[in-house]
């Protein structure tokens, strides 16, 4: 067993943000998230936090865990000493519900916009090569948080919404290319990445949206590069 | 416009040591005397040298404020007002800029 | 200010803030490492060197104003603090220019696993060879 003093942002729209710590008590081998559902559990049924699969799928359980955006599903209890203490807050960038909980619309309606697919296995039609699935990316929202630009550019389409851009347009299967370019290539898409590299680093699921962002550039470079040449054959 | 941010930004590394090596580096005493100055600008190959320095580094500039405002997320109405108001910032300092140096070699 | 952007969903919360509480969310550190340092230096750098831009072409208008004018700020461009004030400028310049080659590379999609180590690497040259040029300016004057 180890002891941690958890420190919680509490609070919601209208009421001040301030931190309780619980202290609580869990098998080392667990998560963070274990240690959160135990104290809502035993000490405090009015904390306000949001969790499903606890492997990592779901991606509801964002939260920053001393300031860094994590799953708290994919934060080892065992990272931190006996005793110490955690400070959790709700993600940034998107409008504050109410303890650890955040709205994840923003990201919801840009995955909207893109009208983002759940690419499946079963659903890969024949000639289709599998490619690198973009269930990779499991919308968790954890790089929008990190992400400074997100927070100063309303209209910024953000690291995971350009990295399934990107994954589109390299399988696009019917899809209007025309409209995903028109997207990605806003001066509020692709061009306005500024490489702050954090979205990388904090991505739980290996989608590593730079990489990406610098895809959907080179792309629509070699896209507009290629309609110039035509336009001038015509 | 990030694609001209970078290519402007690679003339300049390269611009930029032209610029610095021969006003500082290979100078006595690393700074010009008045004299030296215009003689150096007299030269019309330097005089084209450090225009085409003084256009690119004032774009890049220009291009890199452009780029902090839209950040703020700003309407496309709004970034075309910008970019005019950049434009004609721009065309200013660089006629400035030329008037100056040239005014002084034609003095001299 | 017109903040309506259309074609693209727009994060309503973030539309409604002020210019300024926009602008905060670049410099919150909290929680972020080397990709954010090298993000803040690059704005800060290129801000400053906007400024000097415009003092570079303010201080050269002395030469329009003939040798005396241009010998004096001559003379205060010797002195120890100027030299302090070109230190940090050539730090400027050299950083913006080695990170701006970092975030070309990274903004193609060309080493972003390397993102930290190609930071440290430009932030260290970039100290590296400012020291070099003030030990040269202090060796001429």
């Amino acid at each position: 067993m180890r002891t941690l003093n958890l420190r919680i942002v509490r609070g919601g729209p209208g009421r001040p943000a301030t931190y309780q710590t619980y202290q609580v008590s869990v098998d080392e081998h667990l998560n963070i998230l274990d240690a959160v559902q135990k104290v809502w559990a035993t000490q405090d049924p009015t904390l306000l936090f949001r969790h499903a699969c606890h492997h990592a799928s779901c991606g509801l359980c964002g939260v920053r865990v001393n300031g860094r955006e994590r799953l708290m599903c994919l934060t080892p209890i065992a990272e931190f000493p006996e005793g110490a203490t955690v400070t959790l807050e709700p993600l940034r960038n998107f409008p504050w519900v109410g303890d650890l909980v955040v709205d994840v619309k923003p990201l919801m309606d840009r995955m909207a916009a893109i009208q983002a697919p759940y690419v499946r296995k079963d659903e890969l039609t024949a000639g289709s090569e599998e490619g690198t699935r973009f269930e990779d990316c499991i919308e968790c929202g954890l790089c929008m948080s990190a992400c400074p630009v997100v927070g100063s550019d309303s209209a910024y389409l953000g690291p995971s919404p350009l990295a399934m851009i990107k994954r589109l347009l390299e399988e696009p299967r019917g899809r209007d290319i025309q409209s995903l370019c028109a997207l990605a290539g806003d001066a509020h898409g692709a061009w306005r990445c500024h490489s702050v590299m954090e979205c990388v680093e904090v991505c739980p699921s290996n989608v590593d949206p730079s990489q990406a962002i610098g895809w959907l550039r080179r792309y629509l470079i070699l896209r507009g590069r290629r309609q110039l040449a035509g336009a001038e054959r015509r | 416009m990030w694609i001209w941010q970078a290519l402007s930004g690679i003339l300049l590394t390269v611009l930029l040591v032209v610029h610095m090596v021969a006003n500082h580096f290979v100078v006595e005493g690393g700074l010009r005397t008045y004299e030296d100055v215009i003689h150096y600008l007299s030269n019309p190959f330097i005089f084209a040298l450090e225009t085409a320095f003084l256009i690119v580094v004032t774009s890049h500039a220009l291009m890199g404020v452009r780029a902090i405002i839209l950040d703020l997320g700003i309407s496309p109405a709004a970034d075309r007002r910008l970019k005019a108001v950049l434009v004609a910032l721009g065309a200013v300092i660089v006629a400035y800029a030329v008037w100056l140096t040239g005014s002084v070699v034609l003095r001299a | 200010m017109d903040r309506t952007l259309s074609s693209l969903p727009v994060s309503e919360h973030v539309a409604r803030a002020s210019w300024w509480r926009r602008a905060a969310a670049w410099v919150d550190l909290h929680g972020r490492r080397e990709g954010w340092l090298a993000f803040i230096l690059m704005r800060v750098t290129g801000i400053g060197l906007v400024f000097y831009l415009f003092l570079h072409l303010t201080v050269l208008s002395t030469l329009a104003r003939g040798r005396q004018a241009w010998d004096a700020f001559i003379a205060l461009a010797r002195s120890p603090l100027f030299v302090a004030f070109d230190a940090v400028l050539i730090f400027g310049m050299l950083y913006h220019g080695l990170n701006g080659l970092r975030v070309i590379l990274l903004g193609l999609g060309v080493g972003s696993r390397r993102q930290a180590v190609l930071f440290w690497g430009a932030f260290v040259l970039s100290i590296v060879l400012t020291a070099v040029a003030v030990r040269m300016i202090l060796m001429m004057g």
